[in-house]
């Protein structure tokens, strides 16, 4: 028995000291492990239905009989500067995954990692070259004449801007998740005090690299909380080591953290100048391919999910296009949490999912 | 075993230095943040970039001519030259994913008139 057993804490006998040694060197070298490998992401089974370009369109494989779905498929919308694989993080913690199990028919658009060649991609292509496919071969699948839509960040900038422009498309609902939508207020966030500088000039960033760089994407978002993402992320997961589920649940999150890819150029651009800048979807002077987009015409039904704790789309950005849009049903929901942390969090499957769930349950046969 | 010795191990420094800075870590975190929110933070990264930007750009057109032109002359394909092809192909791409539809549409409607 040893002296630290025998209640004389604080001596160390050689062989605490050699376990500790042991143990030291194993957690070193989990941390390195976990720091520079990926985990499995994005595990639940899907069928691949369509491509072009570097978009694809995936249908989940439902988990129940036909009788027992929902009649409205739903089509997840992610954001153009990431991968979607956070929807579906890991088994036993996964968006889709949940769907699923609650009777839906879920189907995910891949934007794809943009090339060089796709620098004078704009939100125009996104959302009237790419979204009407979309939904065209979805509908075409499915048979079904209606379908939801779930954007989330610059996807749900990219479904607002086509519910609006393509009212008549059969988008039963639409749900908006932190949605950068309204940049009234410049100084509300860090993204929209730094662009709004008037010595930010995002031709030349596109002008010098062709597409917007996913490090510096990333750097901007970390630079945002840099204590929080550049020190205290990796604390935790020291602090964690020990703990198999919280250093899964880290891993998992990390690997999608260091999946980063390009923004297309021009964009980019458009996202600063038109709409950082100048503002133009609130203000009603936006024209995508000649075509204005009008809030007032969006009439799905409506569910603007807000996270409070929001640093990346802060509340304010989301808040307002409530009261433009034609919709009769709508409802905001505001959640507490952080701009990945509501839907990909610890609390998600409590505070999110099943919100979401309801609304559209409600809604969708 | 490990719980006993938490508070004296040896071979883990951030453990030891643990309550010094959890106190440090929340007011660090909220200066760093306060300062990346300030407006002179972007208005300095605003104009290094800026400045770094335009300094570089001679010397990058530069390089982009000599490789193109290099390129130009050893009968090699250059970057635009496979971007101007991607987009055509993304076109085709296009035009098939209408005669696609079209085809859908079409056996869905025989379908009917089958049925019918």
């Amino acid at each position: 028995m040893s002296e630290s057993q025998n209640g004389q804490a604080g001596m160390l006998t050689f062989e605490d000291v050699c376990e500790q040694w042991h143990q030291a060197f194993d957690n070193l070298h989990k941390f390195n492990r976990l720091l520079t490998t990926d985990a499995k992401v994005a595990q639940t089974p899907k069928q691949l239905l369509w491509t072009l370009n570097k978009a694809k369109l995936y249908r989940y494989t439902p988990v129940l009989p036909t009788e027992q779905r929902h009649k409205i498929p739903l089509l997840l919308v992610f954001a153009v500067m990431n991968r979607p694989h956070v929807l579906d993080l890991r088994p036993g913690h996964s968006f889709v995954e949940y769907m699923i199990a609650h009777g839906y028919d879920v189907y995910l658009l891949d934007w794809g990692i943009p090339g060089p060649e796709d620098c004078e991609l704009k939100y125009d292509d996104y959302t009237l070259e790419y979204l009407p496919r979309v939904v065209r071969k979805l509908k075409s699948v499915t048979g079904a004449n209606e379908f939801s839509m779930l954007g989330w960040c610059l996807g749900a900038l990219i479904s607002t801007m086509y519910a609006s422009l393509r009212p008549d498309d059969g988008l039963r609902n639409l749900l908006l998740l932190t949605a950068p939508l309204d940049f009234t207020d410049k100084n509300a966030g860090g993204f929209s005090r730094w662009v709004s500088q008037p010595a930010f000039d995002p031709d030349k960033i596109i002008d010098a690299f062709g597409n917007m760089p996913g490090e510096m994407i990333d750097a901007g978002a970390k630079m945002l909380k840099p204590m929080e993402n550049l020190v205290g992320s990796y604390l935790n997961l020291w602090d964690n080591i020990e703990d198999p589920s919280r250093v899964e649940a880290w891993h998992a999150m990390n690997t999608w953290v260091r999946d980063i890819i390009p923004m297309p150029g021009a964009a980019y651009r458009q996202l600063i100048t038109e709409f950082y800048k100048e503002n133009r979807l609130i203000e009603g002077t936006l024209t995508i391919r000649g075509e204005r987009v009008e809030l007032g015409r969006l009439r799905a039904n409506l569910f603007n999910v807000i996270a409070e704790s929001d640093h990346i789309t802060p509340p304010c950005q989301s808040e307002r296009v409530m009261d433009l849009v034609g919709s009769q049903d709508k409802e905001v929901f505001r959640v507490k949490g952080g701009h990945i942390g509501i839907m990909a969090g610890r609390g998600a499957e409590k505070n999110t999912w099943p919100h979401i769930d309801t609304w559209l349950a409600a809604r969708s046969d | 075993m490990s719980e006993k010795h938490e508070a004296m191990n040896i071979f883990d420094p951030t453990g030891m230095l643990k309550s010094m800075r959890d106190t440090g870590m929340e007011h660090w975190s909220k200066m760093m943040t306060e300062f990346v929110h300030s407006d002179a933070y972007a208005e300095a990264n605003a104009e290094m970039l800026n400045v770094w930007l335009t300094t570089s750009s001679p010397f990058r057109k530069a390089m982009e001519t000599a490789v193109d032109q290099s390129l130009s002359a050893m009968n090699i394909a250059s970057r635009d030259d496979f971007m101007r092809l991607a987009d055509r192909l993304t076109n085709i791409e296009m035009r098939l994913d209408d005669l696609d539809a079209k085809l859908d549409a079409w056996m869905r409607q025989q379908g009917t008139q089958h049925q019918g």
